[in-house]
Parts: structure tokens; sequence; C-alpha cells
């Protein structure tokens, strides 16, 4: 496996503010990586840093260059959206893409074009004529007409509904994804990546709480719903989160197996959104 | 990198319009104003068309006065170029942060410094020379409409227009002021892009202050005028000129024509293009164009969009 990204103590502070503190993670090819954390946790400070667009301390290297200094080559090989339907106003689609052929080596027209065809947009439409909706999908087909190998997408879907949000993702998956391919996501509606996520990292406060794969994930933590009166007989093996649900307690349990806790209630795998709580306000606790 | 060079410069005149609409404009509001008969017929009476068919004057005297004519009509080009150009270097680094496409823009494999060359170069050359083109045709339509005028009153405009005119000379001392010009205002333009990389709002009024404020404070506090002299003298003393007199000469109106004419002076011959290379002040000016560019490309990469 090709690390594609490799952080290695990397912090950023903002005057007294550490937004990034101290941390190190690897990312291989092939991954979907997310990265999930409260607004103000150095998601995006992160994701400036490994784009290029701030510098950092710390040893940081994103497609084996130093990001922030080699910033014109990455961007070769590098996709970014933050916050969609952030295309220029004033331009239009035929020049958006007269522009990227003559500046991105790997940006493919015949691909956008024939991408574009499946939608409404029409190439001599100006960006500010297009609905928001439209201008994902125009922004969505450019970033999957670029033979990127990394993609990085920091809130993509931001203010758009719901159609549209599902039809992005199922898109990125369907025409973009594949093994030799890595993305970076960050999402506030954890929910509905989940299942297209192979690994998820948590930031809170500029550090790391959980780095992890999604199969890991499964095997270490388990949830479990019981009776109140079961509860207080789990206490010995330690749960990190405990939170009440119509009448019925729900705990967080890391490294403790399924079997020892099945009988007192009922066992599961706890989707990300509420493992994402229990880390952040087990933590806290 | 060439390549993308003239991708960004194609950008620029995608994103403002103005570059062209704006020469296009004095255009036809001056081949409007020749139609009515404003521009050309004024000027075409020094020649006294009213003797028609025959000229009164040496034909030198009438090349001073169909150059003067051409003179003239550059004028309001090169006004219009100035305004323009402070308005786009102003907009350029602040349009992309105001409508939040910056970051898409980063996204391409383009350098800071890449694009924010493509803006100063716009602005020294680019706009010039549409400009330029604007003026050679205002000055065809004109003289066309002229040698109309000219033919319907039995005179040949072959003879009095159009083998009178020196359109070389003519036309390439318009180029090299149009290109000088910017040149030698090369620190004011330097100064609005790094305005407007930096700036949180109302580029016109951050720009503009200090270059109002300064020699004021100055004049106040030390009684001397070193700044004010090289805002504003600086602006209207080009040493492209100095031959002034001769230009003098050239723009009194009524009989120093003849003066002018007999002088056998070339409009290129008047501008004093060694005088301007060599001048220093020149040179620091562009010294200064690049200390701002440089801080302009500085902040467009180091600041913190978010």
């Amino acid at each position: 496996m090709t690390s594609i990204v490799s952080a290695r103590n990397v912090s950023k502070s903002f005057g007294t503010l550490r937004a990034v503190d101290n941390v190190s993670f690897e990312i291989e090819q092939g991954r979907v990586m997310g990265l999930i954390g409260p607004n103000g946790a150095g998601k995006t400070t992160l994701l400036k840093a490994v784009l290029g667009l701030t510098d950092c301390e710390g040893r940081l290297s994103v497609l084996g260059l130093d990001p922030f200094r080699q910033r014109r080559e990455l961007m070769q090989n590098i996709c970014f959206i933050a916050d969609v339907a952030v295309l220029p106003r004033w331009i239009k689609v035929s020049q958006l893409f007269d522009f990227l052929e003559s500046v991105h080596p790997n940006f493919s027209r015949t691909r956008a074009e024939d991408l574009l065809q499946l939608t409404d947009i029409k190439t001599k439409s100006k960006v500010r004529e297009l609905s928001k909706g439209m201008v994902t999908q125009l922004h969505l087909s450019i970033i999957i007409a670029i033979n990127a190998k990394l993609l990085v997408l920091d809130e993509p879907t931001l203010g758009l509904d719901i159609i549209f949000r599902k039809e992005f993702y199922t898109n990125l998956l369907n025409d973009y994804f594949d093994e030799k391919r890595t993305i970076i996501i960050t999402t506030h509606q954890v929910e509905e990546i989940e299942n297209l996520l192979t690994d998820v990292m948590f930031i809170d406060h500029g550090g790391l709480v959980l780095d992890s794969n999604m199969d890991a994930i499964a095997e270490d933590y388990v949830e479990l719903l019981a009776s109140a009166e079961n509860a207080v007989k789990v206490a010995r093996f330690k749960p990190f989160y405990e939170k009440e649900v119509f009448g019925k307690k729900v705990l967080t349990f890391e490294g403790v197996s399924r079997e020892q806790l099945a009988e007192f209630g009922e066992v599961r795998t706890p989707n990300i959104a509420d493992l994402f709580v229990a880390k952040i306000k087990g933590e806290a606790a | 990198m060439i390549a993308t060079q003239i991708a960004l410069l194609r950008r620029e005149l995608w994103e403002h319009r103005a570059i062209f609409v704006v020469p296009a404009v004095v255009a036809v509001l001056i081949a409007v104003s020749s139609l009515t008969g404003q521009v050309t017929i004024g000027d075409m009476k020094h020649i006294d068309i009213g003797i028609v068919g025959a000229s009164n004057m040496p034909e030198n005297a009438r090349s001073a006065v169909l150059s003067v004519m051409m003179i003239t009509l550059s004028g309001p080009f090169i006004f219009a170029m100035w305004i323009l150009t402070v308005f786009y270097t102003l907009d350029s680094l602040y349009a992309e942060r105001k409508d939040r496409s910056i970051l898409f823009w980063r996204s391409i494999p383009v350098t800071d410094f890449e694009t924010v060359l493509s803006k100063l170069l716009t602005a020294l050359f680019v706009i010039p020379l549409i400009t330029f083109v604007a003026i050679i045709a205002t000055h065809l339509l004109v003289l066309l409409n002229a040698s109309i005028w000219v033919d319907l009153r039995g005179a040949s405009p072959w003879h009095l227009i159009w083998s009178s005119v020196p359109f070389a000379d003519n036309w390439s001392a318009t180029l090299v002021l149009l290109l000088t010009l910017p040149l030698w205002l090369s620190p004011f333009i330097g100064w609005f892009l790094f305005v407007s990389a930096f700036t949180k709002r109302s580029p016109l009024l951050v720009a503009a202050l200090p270059i109002v404020l300064l020699p004021l404070v100055e004049k106040i506090l030390f009684g001397s005028a070193i700044l004010s002299d090289a805002f504003f003298v600086r602006s209207v003393k080009m040493p492209l000129f100095t031959g002034l007199d001769n230009m003098n000469l050239l723009m009194q109106e009524g009989e120093n024509f003849s003066k002018f004419a007999d002088a056998n002076l070339s409009l290129l011959g008047l501008l004093d293009l060694r005088d301007f290379i060599l001048n220093p002040q020149l040179w620091i000016g562009i010294v200064v164009c690049g200390i701002f560019t440089v801080a302009a490309i500085y902040v467009r990469r180091y600041r913190d969009e978010s």
C-alpha cells in the first residue's frame, strides 16, 4: 500500500489557538477517509494544510510532496471542492472547460462534456444562471473529469437539498472512485456518507480522537441497549459513554466482546454519528 | 508556463469585459459625433474646404492638421484607458475573494505568482493594446467619414486626406505612448494590485486614501512636498515629452500649424524614447511596482481565507 498522505506531528496555530495540535496519521491509496469533527475542531485547517493552502509545523507529505512548497505540482494530482457552488459566477461553462483544458494536464474535456450531457446544463450558460444544484453537478463533472490521485471534499454538499446530496455521493462513487483513487471527506451529515467510508478520523480541539478503519470499528466498539437495571451490572466493563433513549440505557464500550455483553441486552455496532458523539462527549466527561 | 499564462490572460478578458467595452464605447461615441460632423468638420475647416477641390494649404500643413485631429481623437481613449486600468487592477484580486471563487482558482495547478502576473500583464500590455486597436479603428472610421464629406463637395479625399496622413508615424507614436504610459505609472498599478489583494472592503477608498493623505501629512509635519511630487507631478511630467515645446507648437490653434508644418516634425520624433528609457525615475517606479506585486503574490499565497 502506498501512503498518499503522511502526517507526523502536524500542528497549526492561530495566535494562541492551536487549531491543529500535534496530529499524526497516514492515509493509504484507495481509501475513503471521513474526517469528522464539531465546528471549529480543526478539520478545515487540517485539510488546508493537506492542500498546501496554509503552512504548518511538523512533517506533512502529500503524494510525496511538501504541499505548501510544491503546490503547483501537487494540484496536478489533487482535486478539491471546498463547499460547492462557489465556481466563479461570471464564467460560461464552455469557458471553464477551455480554461481547465489549457492549464490542467489531467483534465479530460470529453469526459466532462459527456457527464454534462446527462444534466440540463448547457455549455453556453453562465454559472450565475445555474441553480445551486446545477452548479454542484457542474463542479462534480469537472472533478470526475480530472484524473486526480487524491480528492479532497470539505463539506461538499453544504446547503444542498437531500436529493442533490444523495445524487452527489452516488455519482461520486459510480463515476469517480476506483482502487487507485483516494478521497478525504468532511461533512456534518455523517449518516449520508457512512456507507461509503473505508476509514474514519475524529478530530476535536485540534487533536485526533479516533483514527480507524470501518472494519476495525465493528470489532472494537460495541453499543448495548439495556434496561436501567442491567446497565448498572455492566458498569464493570467500563462503558465510556452512556445515554438514555426511551427509558432504556444505551452504553458504548471499547474493546469489550459482544458475547460478554449479549446477556444484558441488545448488542449492536454503533453508527458513526453515535460513536462520534460518544467519543467526543465521553472524552470530555 | 506560456500556455498557462495565455489561458490566464484570456480568463481576465472573460471576467473583465470592460477591457473591451470601455474602448468600444469611446469609439462608438466618437464615431457617432463624427457622423454628425462634430469632430471632422471642425478640423477639416482648417483645410478650408470652402474652396472646394483647391487645396489652399501646403501638403505638410494638411498633414499636420490631420495629425492633430488624430491625436485629439486618441485623447479620450488614453483617459478612459487609465480609468479602466485603475478599476481593473483594484478589482482584479478583490473580486475572486468577494465572490468566494478564490478557492476554486487555487484548486487548479496554477501558482499565485502566475495568477498575479497575468493581472499585471493585463494592466501593462493587454489593456493598452486593445485600446490601440480601438484607436486605429476610430481613426479609420472618422477619416472615412471625412472622406465622404470631402467627396460630397467635389474634392478628392485621396488627395486631401489619405495621401496626407502620416499613418505609420502617427500610429507608432500612439503605440509608444500607450505602452510607455502604464510603465511610467506602474508604481500606482502595483499599489492597486496590492490593495486589491489585501483589502477586506472598498478597494478604491483604501487605495486612494494614502495617496491623498500622506502628502498632506508630510506637508504639515515637515513642510516638504516630496510625496506630492512623487504622486502627482509624476503623473503629468512623463519624460517622454521632453520635446514638449514642439508639442505646444503643434497644439496651438490656427496659423501656428504652418510653423509646425514648416518644422516638418513627425509625431514619433516628438517623443523622446531614449530619454524616457534612461530616466532613473522610470526604473525606480518599475522597482516599486515590482515590490507591490510581490507583496500582492505574498498576500494571496499566505493569507488564510477561512
